[in-house]
């Protein structure tokens, strides 16, 4: 059989590290979140006009209302945001279930011990990480070759393996690495008040204190939205020969699944 | 069952299975004093150094300052106290000084020089609001008693409870106190700090969360250790937060 050894020990093992980093640290963030389940889009925080807030009625016209409130919609999201599973048995309100955070039942303090713990680990494996991430650097080529790329990735499971990663992944990978989880970094220090004595600028430039909770709570939305495609890939492209690439480093270059 | 629904429910158990993990892992002394490893590192990193937070103009004060926290102080003294103006009210400084020392609103005012800051306050909770604080620089107050060279920390002794009988306080140590913007504060937006924001007398701490800003203190008291007696150092780090509260 063909293959062709794609990824050194480093990157194996921080791949997975920063892997159970992003799913603590967007389990516990949303623990965190809970607290004040609203997001303002300035420097400080205008109560009555919220960006984006999670309510709960116990008692709406009979029974229990949980919603979502973009602007000026709500959305009915009962059971689920705003009103649902407390983790300790009960229905209560708050912003994100207990089966969605860290800790299960309401808890800022623990919330937070896990958030900034796992913070501190994915920042170093985010900096390894980025060292070998730097070959994924798009060049002109792989720019040319997206649209042939994305014609290509409408069926995924024809798609056969290759020795170098294709346009697509090169640029989503990119992306992540250097876009999406320096955003997150960035606006998470941001929300520290000691940080922000350091470094008044950080703030400002992402639009105030609060602003940076919408920039790191965004941050978090898309790594999730690519997380569903990265699996969706995973599973779709030859799903053995892609989780043992990642296990050992040895992708196969034929069809082995 | 489908199969998008046999994946909804696939990944909605995998989330149950982790949060559940990671609640008994939470429950596990070692692993969670791994967890509280990381704060000594951010105090070594962010407590380095005495850099002021930012202070803005008066256009950005918040229509209301927030309250959050314990309801008032439910003594019979404090509301006569705060009925009479304030008569009868002493900030004491006791403990490891030299001239234990006690203070009422005129002395704190004509004592020391005025010191005014528009801050921004952070609660632990994610939201934030801008007020303008006037007071005594703690520095200042503190050098007036002359801590010895064996006080490393200022406990806040408050006069709030949290309804048990539990009173609030918390507790900063000598380079904290000492840093510029660090306040005695007695008046918020220009005026008498309001009941519910902490009245007569609050601690302003504008480098970390608002649960460092003590409200309704009482009295100082400079000790050489945390612990033991003194507790983990302030009311909430008692129940699991940071007592660097600077993230």
């Amino acid at each position: 059989m063909n293959r062709v050894y794609r990824y050194p020990l480093s990157v194996r093992i921080t791949h997975w590290l920063s892997a159970l980093c992003l799913g603590v640290l967007a389990m516990s963030g949303m623990q965190i979140f809970n607290a004040h389940p609203a997001l303002y889009a300035s420097n400080t925080s205008n109560f009555s006009h919220p960006v984006l807030a999670m309510h709960g009625e116990a008692d709406h016209g009979g029974g229990p209302l949980g919603y979502v409130k973009i602007g000026k919609h709500r959305i009915n999201t009962t059971g689920a945001l705003g009103w649902g599973p407390d983790g300790m048995g009960q229905q209560a309100e708050r912003g994100f279930p207990s089966w969605a955070t860290i800790p299960g039942p309401q808890d800022l303090a623990d919330g937070r011990r896990w958030h900034i713990f796992f913070a501190w680990l994915f920042a170093l494996c985010a900096l390894i990480y980025a060292r070998w991430a730097f070959a994924l650097w798009p060049s002109a080529k792989d720019i040319r070759a997206v649209p042939a790329a994305l014609k290509e990735h409408l069926v995924p499971w024809r798609i056969l393996p290759t020795a170098e990663a294709n346009p697509l992944q090169k640029l989503s990978y990119f992306i992540v690495v250097f876009a999406i989880t320096p955003l997150v970094i960035v606006s998470g220090l941001a929300l520290a008040p000691s940080v922000d004595a350091w470094a008044p600028w950080l703030p400002a430039l992402l639009g105030g204190r609060q602003f940076a909770r919408i920039w790191h709570f965004a941050g978090m939305l898309a790594l999730m939205a690519f997380f569903v495609g990265h699996i969706a890939m995973v599973a779709l492209t030859g799903m053995i020969n892609n989780l043992r690439s990642m296990i050992t480093g040895w992708y196969g270059l034929k069809e082995t699944s | 069952m489908r199969r998008p629904q046999f994946l909804a429910m696939l990944a909605g158990s995998a989330l149950t299975g982790c949060s559940r993990l990671a609640t008994s892992l939470d429950d596990n002394a070692p692993f969670h004093r791994l967890l509280q490893s990381p704060e000594k590192l951010d105090l070594a990193i962010l407590g380095a150094g005495q850099p002021l937070a930012r202070e803005y103009p008066d256009r950005d004060i918040s229509a209301d300052f927030r309250q959050n926290g314990f309801d008032l102080p439910s003594s019979p003294e404090y509301s006569r106290w705060s009925a009479n103006g304030w008569r009868g009210y002493r900030l004491f400084v006791s403990g490891l000084v030299e001239s234990p020392k006690s203070y009422d609103l005129a002395a704190l005012r004509q004592k020391f020089r005025t010191r005014r800051q528009t801050t921004r306050h952070d609660c632990v909770e994610g939201w934030s609001v801008i007020g303008k604080w006037t007071g005594a620089r703690l520095a200042d107050v503190l050098a007036d008693c002359r801590p010895t060279p064996q006080a490393h920390y200022v406990v806040f002794h408050c006069l709030d409870d949290d309804g048990s009988g539990t009173l609030y306080y918390e507790s900063l140590d000598m380079r904290q106190a000492a840093h510029p913007q660090t306040l005695l504060a007695y008046e918020l937006n220009d005026r008498p700090i309001p009941l519910k924001n902490g009245a007569p007398v609050r601690l302003k701490v504008p480098t970390q969360l608002g649960y460092k800003s003590a409200k309704y203190v009482a009295r100082l008291e400079l000790v050489a250790d945390l612990g033991g007696a003194n507790g983990m150092g302030g009311y909430w780090e008692d129940r699991g937060y940071e007592w660097f509260a600077g993230i």
